[in-house]
């Protein structure tokens, strides 16, 4: 589908390079997700990634298939992106998750808090920390990656624990 | 998302086209960093081929035939690299049968005894490596970074092979050495340490 869109978009069609553009964006979106998680910086680089296969179009054979491309760009902007941030998912583990102090979210609500966290982060601390769950079951029940699960965690502890302090102040 | 959908309506309205010329810009900057090389060398250096007349054509052929050989490899590889998605692995390996055959070459003239080393101009050589591999390696960067590469590293370390190719062509007809020992050091350490030069340095030359 996307090597018939892209074909009539480099011959001109403005309409079917709309609707390639918007597929692409559904199929990054998807594979990035599995390797970061649905979380705030997902969108970003997924229009970091659609930027890229606009401006870097011409590096496409038109004989050769799109998805090996733009699987090769997207994955090229999701390394720079933790290269960028100066981290990568493998460094996350539960201990940064375990470092927050024990009496951190004593006496409040937990359920009043998760609501105020996103949905993927909220549903990762439910799994993990209140059902007991390991990374890796949590993952594989809502169907992502380990790395994932410990970046939705370990960002929805930390969010958790600054909304904590905030409803003490 | 909305900001999606807008940056989505943003570029179809770009349309999908290619750039015009989009060989030629990758070429451009090669062909000019070899063309300066050349030019300098020119006007830096006296007695282009003279060495031809007393030890004959097969010293050039031997030095041309490594490093234009290496050149346009290194090119192809850059321009593969260029492309995300497609497997470079052949191009790197390929990069590796120009040093193999240099190897060979040296054992045999080694074998038969010719050693004479390290001869009257090495410094000359050295000097000429030194500032024309870099000018080269500049002209591949500025080539790289208008395709795509996503293996930044191996891009670099083609794109300093591809310097020192360039230095090594434009330098070789003002060159009086033959023996394959001088070549391998004066020819392709200089140019190794290039490549080398590359690999630190693609990550942060070639982002983008």
């Amino acid at each position: 589908m996307l090597d018939h869109l892209i074909a009539a978009a480099r011959a001109g069609d403005s309409a079917a390079y709309r609707q390639f553009l918007a597929e692409a964006a559904q199929r990054i979106r998807a594979r990035l997700a599995r390797k970061i998680g649905a979380d705030s910086e997902l969108e970003d680089l997924v229009q970091d990634c659609l930027i890229a296969v606009h401006q870097k179009r011409h590096t496409l054979d038109p004989d050769r298939p799109v998805a090996p491309w733009m699987n090769a760009i997207a994955n090229y902007k999701l390394i720079d992106h933790w290269r960028k941030r100066g981290r990568s998912p493998i460094e996350l583990d539960d201990e940064a998750d375990i470092a927050v102090p024990a009496d951190t979210l004593a006496e409040v609500d937990i359920e009043t808090l998760l609501e105020k966290l996103p949905q993927a982060q909220a549903e990762a601390i439910r799994l993990t920390h209140i059902e007991g769950l390991t990374n890796r079951e949590a993952g594989a029940r809502i169907g992502v990656g380990v790395s994932a699960m410990k970046l939705r965690v370990h960002r929805g502890m930390q969010r958790l624990k600054e909304l904590a302090d905030e409803d003490r102040l | 998302m909305t900001d999606t959908n807008s940056l989505i309506d943003q570029l179809a309205n770009r349309g999908a086209a290619p750039p015009a010329n989009a060989l030629a810009r990758f070429v451009a900057p090669l062909a000019a960093a070899g063309a300066a090389c050349v030019l300098g060398a020119a006007l830096a250096l006296d007695g282009a081929f003279a060495a031809m007349a007393a030890d004959g054509i097969r010293p050039m052929i031997v030095k041309w035939g490594f490093s234009l050989a290496l050149l346009l490899l290194s090119a192809f590889a850059l321009w593969a690299m260029g492309r995300p998605g497609r497997r470079t692995r052949g191009a790197m390996v390929a990069l590796g049968v120009p040093f193999g055959l240099v190897a060979a070459l040296l054992l045999l003239d080694l074998a038969v005894g010719n050693t004479a080393f390290p001869g009257t101009t090495w410094q000359t050589c050295l000097a000429a490596m030194a500032v024309m591999s870099p000018m080269a390696f500049a002209g591949a960067i500025v080539a790289t970074r208008w395709l795509a590469p996503t293996k930044l590293r191996r891009a670099g370390l083609a794109a300093g092979l591809f310097g020192g190719a360039v230095a090594m062509t434009a330098y070789a007809p003002y060159c009086p050495e033959h023996g394959m020992l001088y070549m391998a050091v004066f020819y392709c350490l200089p140019i190794l340490v290039m490549a080398g030069l590359g690999w630190l340095l693609g990550p942060r030359l070639l982002r983008w």
